[in-house]
């Protein structure tokens, strides 16, 4: 064993001496953009010296099933991992690109300890979206809002000028389970109070929700905070809106605000909105806490089994070089999750989220760790009746508590 | 001379026979028999649905779920939506019938308009329907200025039952009418020429003569309806997708989630593959009883010709 060993290793050491570059193979999920990186990978090789094959795992396909299948054929270089899930099964393959040129540029890498191990396909992001001219007209300063407080005063005054700027609610939020929005309170909303404020590493409030339990100051202010966009809000938007009705009324100018992230971009472009429109933070506490919600959907890991050496080459050359941007940004439409990149989205809230990338400005998502429909279903029924005016915040908070209590029991 | 013995007579047919239900025998097992009984397996582990570790639990599944309000209420509603819509169905599909045998003018095209939404899929219908109570229905309301039509119906945990009754009426009762009226055409028209000579108003002769002979085709349809609502999924998930949220037993549940659903969400949006199959077993059970009770009261109320 331990001699063919020796051999396989004298094999690829002399293969990499000879310096003739070994082509590479990437394994990836998204299909919308299989055709521009086979386009990119194409111009990459001529320059480069080795091919890059790309190949596409989506459509009728589920994307774990068809990497284990991938795997049985023959070993990726470079491939997709998904979350905690992925990289727990493949572990042992994932190799260690700390150190790696691209990693100064980014802080969404996929992180195992101190290890840099992923490197981020792009970025999605939320805040809360304005209509730039609304504020304008109502003098508030979208730069104010990054405290409770700010919010209070802003979210009054624009309801107490609803008649004058035309506006049907202040805010554009969803909340019903009917038109399957559940998605937008128990997930994306409850993970304002898993992150904002905190490190991107630092995952104490996710760790205390999934052992049971709540920093009870923290999550009394963003429990006020739920009641606050509520009372603000569209009550029979709040539980029959749909996705395109949400975003019809603020894209239509009908209100100031929109609980959305930059996924709604090519819909809300096809509206034509004639006012700019970017992101404030969801800022829920007392404190300033400036900054968004991003994070990378997804992260290409190299294989310790594959040519390393190339598929690092090859992540390098995405984050570092123009043609990688102009690929990223301009061609797959996607937001680069790297602070070097200065090509800019075209799209308003893709825009938004860049430059609150770039500004290093964000917070993590963390809503993904909790239990299989526990977000979507069981918070997400506690937040409609507190839409729905069915229970006031107290006894939400109260409700929500005793939900997050039985986490350890599921 | 050897063979055809061996092939002749009632062995030979038993042979043949056998053969000729083969793949259907083999179909059956393999799509029906089989999956039930690893779904009956399924229910005493506490398999997720994905992962490879299973062991079994038992009883355990079966008495978390009829301790779960969730489930509960879910069986509760689909008792009420089951009652209401049976008797909703029955009695359109009735009316329907007697009108389309009528001599009244146009009763060929009301018979193929009364069909005609049974041909929309529960899905598609769903959706059509979802948009018609969200927002042409409170557009009306809010014009007329009536209070309880101007928020949407399906929203309201006291109303969501009822309009659900209504879309499946709207559904079905064209399907159910067809039974009736070939139940009807099947009577002979001398018995109810007799009784009209005799002095019988219409509605003496309907319920003397007509629901008496019409029996078996109540028997059939009463099964159908009552099994159709017991299951319903497909409009449950596009019309109402099981909300509004509403308490019961002091835990928030889905005001209008019917079992077929609530089983759905358990096995594959909670991933509890296990509790969904014990879950899926009892409603087995249940529907299977409700069925044999009825069609058993049915069958002693048909008479003969």
């Amino acid at each position: 064993m331990k001699k063919i060993l020796v051999l396989v290793l004298a094999l690829v050491m002399a293969l990499s001496a000879m310096s003739a570059l070994a082509d590479i193979t990437i394994v990836q999920n998204k299909v919308e953009i299989d055709g521009v990186l086979q386009e990119y990978a194409a111009e990459y090789a001529k320059e480069a010296g080795y091919n890059v094959k790309v190949n596409t795992i989506g459509g009728s396909v589920s994307y774990p099933v068809g990497l284990k299948a991938e795997f049985q054929a023959s070993e990726p270089d470079i491939f997709v991992i998904e979350g905690p899930a992925d990289y727990e099964l493949y572990k042992d393959k994932i190799f260690d690109q700390t150190g790696a040129e691209w990693t100064q540029y980014t802080d969404a890498a996929y992180m195992d300890g101190d290890k840099v191990v992923g490197f981020p396909v792009a970025v999605e992001g939320y805040g809360m979206a304005y209509n730039a001219d609304i504020l304008a007209k109502a003098e508030i300063d979208p730069a104010t809002l990054t405290n409770v407080n700010a919010y209070k005063a802003a979210f009054e005054k624009l309801d107490s000028m609803k008649e004058e700027l035309g506006l049907d609610a202040v805010v554009s939020m969803v909340a019903g389970t009917t038109p399957g929005m559940t998605w937008v309170t128990g997930l994306h909303n409850f993970n304002i109070y898993l992150t904002v404020g905190l490190d991107r590493n630092d995952t104490s409030i996710i760790d205390k929700v999934l052992a049971g339990e709540v920093d009870e100051e923290r999550f009394h202010a963003y429990c006020e905070y739920v009641a606050l966009i509520f009372q603000y809000s569209d009550p029979d938007m709040l539980i029959n809106g749909t996705q395109d009705m949400q975003l019809a009324a603020f894209a239509n100018g009908k209100t100031a605000f929109y609980h959305q992230g930059n996924w709604m971009d090519p819909s809300l472009m096809e509206l034509k909105p004639e006012f700019e429109i970017a992101y404030a933070p969801h800022a829920f506490l007392e404190e300033d806490t400036d900054g968004i919600l991003v994070n990378p959907p997804s992260w290409y890991v190299v294989n310790t089994n594959g040519n390393v050496e190339e598929a690092m080459q090859f992540l390098n050359a995405l984050a570092t070089t123009e043609a990688g941007h102009d690929y990223m940004v301009n061609k797959a439409a996607m937001v680069p999750a790297f602070t070097n990149v200065e090509i800019t989205p075209t799209t308003p809230l893709s825009k938004s989220v860049m430059e609150w990338n770039a500004a290093g400005k964000t917070y993590s998502w963390q809503q993904y760790k909790l239990p299989d429909g526990f977000g979507m279903g069981t918070l997400g029924g506690i937040y409609e009746l507190l839409a729905s005016g069915a229970i006031d915040e107290p006894t939400f908070e109260q409700m929500m508590k005793d939900a997050i209590a039985t986490i350890p029991t599921l | 001379m050897e063979k055809q013995k061996f092939f002749s007579g009632r062995r030979e047919r038993r042979i043949t026979e056998t053969l000729f239900l083969l793949p259907t025998v083999l179909a059956f097992i393999m799509v029906i028999i089989v999956p039930f009984l690893i779904g009956i397996y399924y229910s005493f582990t506490n398999w997720d649905g994905v992962s490879t570790a299973m062991n079994p639990v038992g009883l355990e599944n079966y008495r978390t779920i009829f301790s779960e309000p969730a489930f509960l209420h879910a069986f509760l509603m689909t008792v009420e939506f089951t009652v209401l819509n049976v008797i909703a169905v029955n009695v359109v599909a009735f009316l329907m019938a007697l009108l389309v045998t009528s001599q009244v003018k146009g009763r060929n095209l009301y018979r193929a308009g009364f069909f005609v939404p049974n041909l929309i899929g529960g899905i598609v219908l769903g959706s059509i329907w979802q948009f018609i109570y969200a927002s042409i229905l409170p557009a009306i309301g809010k014009s007329l200025g009536w209070a309880g039509l101007s928020s949407s119906l399906i929203t309201n945990a006291g109303t969501v039952i009822g309009a659900m009754v209504a879309v499946n009426t709207w559904q079905y009762a064209g399907y159910i009418m067809m039974i009736y009226v070939a139940s009807i055409q099947g009577i002979s028209q001398q018995v109810m020429e007799a009784a009209s000579v005799d002095g019988a108003t219409y509605w003496v002769r309907v319920r003397k003569i007509l629901i008496p002979l019409m029996a078996n085709a109540f028997t059939i349809s009463l099964f159908l309806t009552l099994t159709n609502s017991f299951k319903m999924f497909d409009v449950n998930v596009a019309l109402t997708n099981g909300g509004p949220v509403t308490m019961f037993m002091s835990t928030p549940v889905q005001a209008s989630e019917l079992l077929a659903l609530n089983i759905y969400n358990t096995a594959f949006k909670y991933s509890k593959m296990a509790q969904g199959q014990a879950k899926a077993v009892a409603f087995f059970v249940v529907l299977v009883v409700v069925s044999l009770v009825q069609v058993s009261i049915n069958k002693r109320k048909e008479v003969e010709m």
